[in-house]
């Protein structure tokens, strides 16, 4: 059975959203800074070749020795290097891609644990509901990445990767956020007439619950997941800051400070060590942030349209 | 429903989920194998035991038995306040705790009313100076707020006022005089009255370490104000925007009030009852922020402790950090949503 | 300001009003003008959106941004004088509001605020508008109080009575607001607050409040429909208003409740001696309470006549067009066909000509004027001021 008309976009209703998008010089540029960081990421292994078997090795460059102290810019080394002449450009760019990866992956990961789990809190209700919002309510009750740092510090007990370790803990403090969204979005939509009119036609809860419920929750999850790209980058940048991130000289900007710690009380003498990386994540988080404001202000009417 | 049963219902609530913290945390920890796991229940260093003892004190305390009942063993230790060893800092975690707590709480003092103040102010005067430059202006520091690592601000101010203005320095005193303060405690020239620096100064008549102490939480204190400050900002904002759309604003300038009552009595009141319940919020946004912002700036309170120990994976010290923000967040979201009951008589009166 | 003309209290002259929104400039108010008649009940009857609370709030000068005043005036004749309330400035406004205009809303439950109870939200009217009567109140108690006391309750007596009496003569007296922020000392305040909220259960009881002492304490949300619109309307009378403007006050409430509400309308203005500005879309309720009715259309005035003439002689096309589209008994249901022009992109001319079964050439050229035709009877059509 068809979806009916008015919920579904039409060519009409993509073309109001760029243009709304165009009228606002926030959102534009949101959505050029999401582009640009795209692209870096997209084309790294050009921009930034790898010198290794493993990209995200930041390759230091023998001819200036294994100093300590970091280099200051130049035309080699555009972003100046870090210690052990960690080379801050290749960072910063293959950075970036980590970045998208890790963010890509978690975010994957809760937002289809969120669907899955969501879906069936809200269309069957009941003590499954109850008890999967305790669940997330036990979750929900450790602030910020606590939990992940508490998992994170246990793994590696059993010598989990650290990597792994943190990526297992972030979805783990991802998934009830997206399971309580999407929760009460099915609720608001399960009560729609057309999700009687499908039942009525003999549709198995599967499908009403795929075809029909489903996209109409999209929205509001493609908003807090476009927010979400910047949250997972910080947690994952304050976990590596701490030090429970990603290995010693990895393409991590939240590592690369990490290493740079040191060089902080030069003050602004050793700047670029710790700024450079610090002002990409601050622009990847921006850029996400005006971009996810962008298409609420975008898809809310739309999607309150009754 | 009236205000104390509506207290006693949220009360009700509350416990299975600390107990489903709790619960949380010894899953989590049952990962460890008992060799290591050990210390969760010593109360000396297992580097000075011999392995029998250690043996002994897995079986004492049962953790060759089934989980449940080593959950609860550990419950009850838990109630006896035996929270484990610290082996990277060599004491018992209850007192690691509560050795470091003073700073926080320090901390805590200080940026809380300033970011609840700020905050609210700043919101309510931008919805109020709609589109004007005070509106920009705080909506362009709130987004940046937002999206800045806390790290990352706290080294950049650290770079411009420690190491190159020299303003202020990391910990809670300069060395000299924190040096010197043991002495002082010898020799009864000071009392530990509250054990927050700034106010024990006042009472022991030291402007000089008020002094310093002050300049010490200047910086942590602006990084988290900084960061929660954003959020709150932006709510409060919307919230008033909100409230002055509303028909009854019409009726009280119909009705001959002037502006500012109009906005002052009327609206903000309406406007800051969603602003409470951010409030809770902010109290989980501090319990992380802390463990960044101390840890930054070297300042001896719980939040460093806890990162130190995550990166030294300290396990004791850690869980224990993590049941403890959770309580507190807990209770700081209960306290939350019953001010946000008496407050809306909507609630209130049901 | 110039000396006041005849019995008209409010004249609105040419009043031009636009929204600048978005999707465009909407040009809501297109040179409406009509005059309220001391003591009459006037009726403004249009569909939604034909600018009848947009005229009436301008009368308030409650101007809702995107809004803007693009021209015309408001005229307000009291005590001898008269008064053009678009010159008036914030400050005068707000003695003007509530004390000799007020306004009752359409949806009682959101002209309340939440937070207050309804006693202190109609107290505060008291409070900003009979202060003085109040004060005079509250002294005159203190003092008989005064007399018959010894002792420290003497003294008490006496030092409230100054801080009422310099309250009176300066309100802005730093030592009046100083007491005010004092903790126990601003338990003076107490005595006010007790006499207004003895005048407020007084107004609730003539508006048949039942309960008038436990409904005081209220809050909105607890009140039924019918209860809180008495309540606006208790907020409105505080002060004995000249005019009263009314935007639908009972649209959105039940029909037995609509009645009840008609009803003690009709005897307040008796009573109170009030006018009225009554703003429906129902003609049922207009036929019932009012004297004279003004019709309006797409941001105009189009016609203006005493109830009975306009019932039994509608003169312009869109008033006979309501007036047959009433359902009756017997007759086929009717609409008046088409719908009303977009306000950003007005037709030129006439704003009904595209509807209107009589429309001639010049109706597309050029805007009717309101003529007098006789006995008061206002239209702005041009098949009555002679169009070529």
């Amino acid at each position: 059975m068809k979806i009916p008309e008015k919920y579904q976009p039409t060519i009409k209703e993509i073309k109001f959203i760029l243009r709304k998008v165009k009228d606002s010089p926030l959102s534009l540029a949101g959505t050029a800074i999401v582009a640009a960081f795209i692209i870096i990421a997209i084309f790294a292994p050009i921009l930034a070749p790898p010198q290794s078997y493993d990209p995200y090795i930041i390759p230091s460059d023998p001819t200036l020795g294994y100093k300590l102290e970091p280099s200051p810019p130049s035309p080699r080394h555009p972003f100046g290097t870090t210690r052990l002449q960690l080379d801050l450009y290749y960072g910063c760019i293959w950075g970036t891609r980590w970045a998208f990866q890790i963010a890509l992956e978690v975010i994957t990961a809760t937002v289809a644990i969120g669907i899955i789990l969501g879906m069936i809190a809200g269309y069957y209700g009941g003590i499954i509901d109850e008890i999967l919002m305790r669940f997330t309510d036990i979750i929900l009750a450790f602030p910020g990445l606590i939990l992940a740092m508490t998992l994170v510090t246990v793994l590696t007990q059993i010598n989990w990767k650290t990597i792994d370790a943190v990526l297992l803990s972030i979805i783990l403090i991802g998934w009830p956020g997206y399971t309580r969204l999407i929760r009460g979005e099915v609720l608001r939509v399960k009560n729609e007439d057309f999700i009687e009119a499908a039942r009525a036609s003999g549709a198995s809860d599967l499908r009403i619950m795929f075809r029909h419920i489903l996209p109409n929750t999209i929205y509001s999850v493609i908003i807090v997941a476009s927010l979400d790209f910047g949250g997972v980058v910080l947690t994952t940048a304050a976990l590596s800051f701490l030090g429970l991130g990603a290995p010693a000289g990895y393409a991590d900007w939240g590592r690369i400070i990490y290493d740079s710690i040191g060089f902080v009380s030069g003050g602004l003498r050793w700047w670029w060590s710790w700024t450079i990386p610090g002002v990409f994540i601050v622009l990847f988080v921006l850029g996400w942030s005006l971009l996810g404001d962008a298409l609420r202000d975008v898809l809310d009417p739309l999607y309150r349209r009754k | 429903m009236g205000l104390k049963e509506y207290i006693i219902r949220r009360i009700i609530l509350l416990i299975p989920v600390a107990l489903g913290v709790v619960v949380l945390i010894f899953a989590l920890l049952q990962v460890v194998p008992p060799e290591r796991r050990v210390i969760l229940y010593l109360t000396g260093n297992p580097r000075e035991m011999k392995p029998e003892t250690i043996r002994a004190y897995i079986h004492q305390y049962g953790l060759d038995q089934p989980v449940w009942i080593q959950f609860a063993i550990w419950l009850d230790q838990l109630i006896h306040g035996n929270f484990g060893f610290s082996e990277y800092f060599g004491e018992p975690v209850l007192d690691g705790l509560l050795a470091r707590a003073p700073a926080t709480i320090e901390i805590v003092l200080y940026a809380a009313p300033i970011i609840i103040l700020v905050g609210i102010w700043a919101g309510i005067n931008a919805a109020v100076h709609r589109d004007k430059p005070f509106d920009h202006a705080s909506r362009v520091l709130s987004v940046l707020g937002t999206s800045m690592p806390s790290f990352f601000f706290g080294i950049l101010l650290s770079a411009i006022f420690i190491a190159t203005l020299k303003w202020t320095g990391p910990g809670r005193l300069t060395f000299r005089l924190d040096a010197q303060l043991s002495t002082l405690r010898g020799l009864g020239q000071w009392h530990d009255y509250t054990k927050l620096l700034t106010i024990d100064a006042l009472l022991n008549g030291r402007i000089d370490y008020f002094i310093d102490a002050l300049k010490h939480l200047v910086l942590p204190v602006t990084v988290l104000v900084f960061i929660n400050t954003a959020t709150l900002v932006r709510v409060a904002r919307s919230s008033m925007l909100e409230a002055l759309s509303k028909t009854y604003i019409i009726a009280a300038r119909a009705k001959g009030l002037s502006q500012k009552e109009v906005i002052y009595k009327h609206a903000r009141r309406n406007a800051l009852i969603p602003v409470v319940t951010l409030s809770g919020l902010i109290v989980g946004g501090m319990l992380t922020g802390l463990i960044i912002t101390e840890t930054v700036f070297l300042f001896p309170g719980i939040g460093h402790w806890a990162a130190t120990a995550a990166q030294h994976f300290d396990v004791p010290v850690v869980a224990a950090y993590a049941m403890f923000s959770a309580v507190i967040f807990v209770l700081a979201n209960l306290i939350v949503d019953v001010l946000y009951a008496y407050i809306d008589p909507r609630i209130r009166l049901g | 300001m110039e000396k006041a003309v005849s019995d008209e209290i409010i004249r609105v002259e040419d009043l031009y009003l636009n929204f600048y929104t978005y999707e465009g400039i909407v040009k809501a108010l297109d040179g409406v003008s009509l005059n309220i008649k001391r003591g009459e009940i006037l009726g403004v009857v249009g569909e939604t959106g034909c600018g009848k609370s947009v005229t009436s709030l301008s009368i308030l000068k409650i101007i809702v941004p995107p809004g803007k005043i693009e021209g015309g005036r408001v005229k307000f004749n009291v005590k001898g004088k008269s008064y053009n309330i678009l010159d008036l400035n914030e400050p005068t406004m707000a003695r003007v509001r509530g004390r000799y205009i007020s306004m009752v809303f359409q949806e009682p439950r959101a002209a309340l605020n939440p937070v207050y109870s309804v006693g202190d939200q109609i107290g505060e009217v008291f409070y900003t508008h009979r202060k003085e009567e109040i004060i005079k109140a509250v002294i005159e108690q203190l003092s008989r109080e005064f007399e018959r006391s010894t002792g420290l309750k003497r003294r008490v007596c006496r030092l409230y009575l100054s801080l009422y009496e310099t309250m009176l003569k300066n309100p802005k007296s730093l030592r009046v607001r100083l007491a005010s922020k004092i903790p126990i000392l601003r338990r003076f305040q107490n005595l006010m607050k007790k006499e207004i909220r003895k005048r407020t259960v007084e107004l609730l009881k003539i508006l048949r409040i039942p309960d008038p002492e436990r409904v005081v304490d209220m809050y909105p949300h607890e009140l039924s429909g019918g209860m809180a619109q008495r309540c606006v309307i208790a907020m409105a009378l505080v002060a004995n208003p000249i005019l009263l403007i009314a935007d639908e006050p009972t649209t959105n409430l039940d029909v037995t409740v609509q009645a009840q509400i008609l009803v003690l309308i009709r005897e307040l203005q008796k009573k109170f001696g009030s006018t009225i500005l009554y703003i429906t879309h129902d003609l049922g309720v207009v036929a019932e309470l009012c004297d004279r009715v003004a019709v309006m259309y797409a941001g105009n005035v189009v016609e203006i006549a005493d109830v009975a003439t306009l019932f039994k002689e509608p003169l312009h096309p869109y008033t006979q067009s309501l007036l047959e589209s009433i359902p009756r008994p017997g007759k086929p249901f009717t609409s008046i066909p088409g719908v009303v022009p977009s306000l950003i992109n007005p037709p030129p001319g006439c704003r009904f000509n595209e509807r209107c079964k009589y429309a001639m050439d010049v109706c597309w050229k050029k805007k009717p004027e309101l003529v007098d035709i006789g006995k008061e009877h206002h239209v702005a059509c041009h098949l009555y001021s002679g169009g070529k």
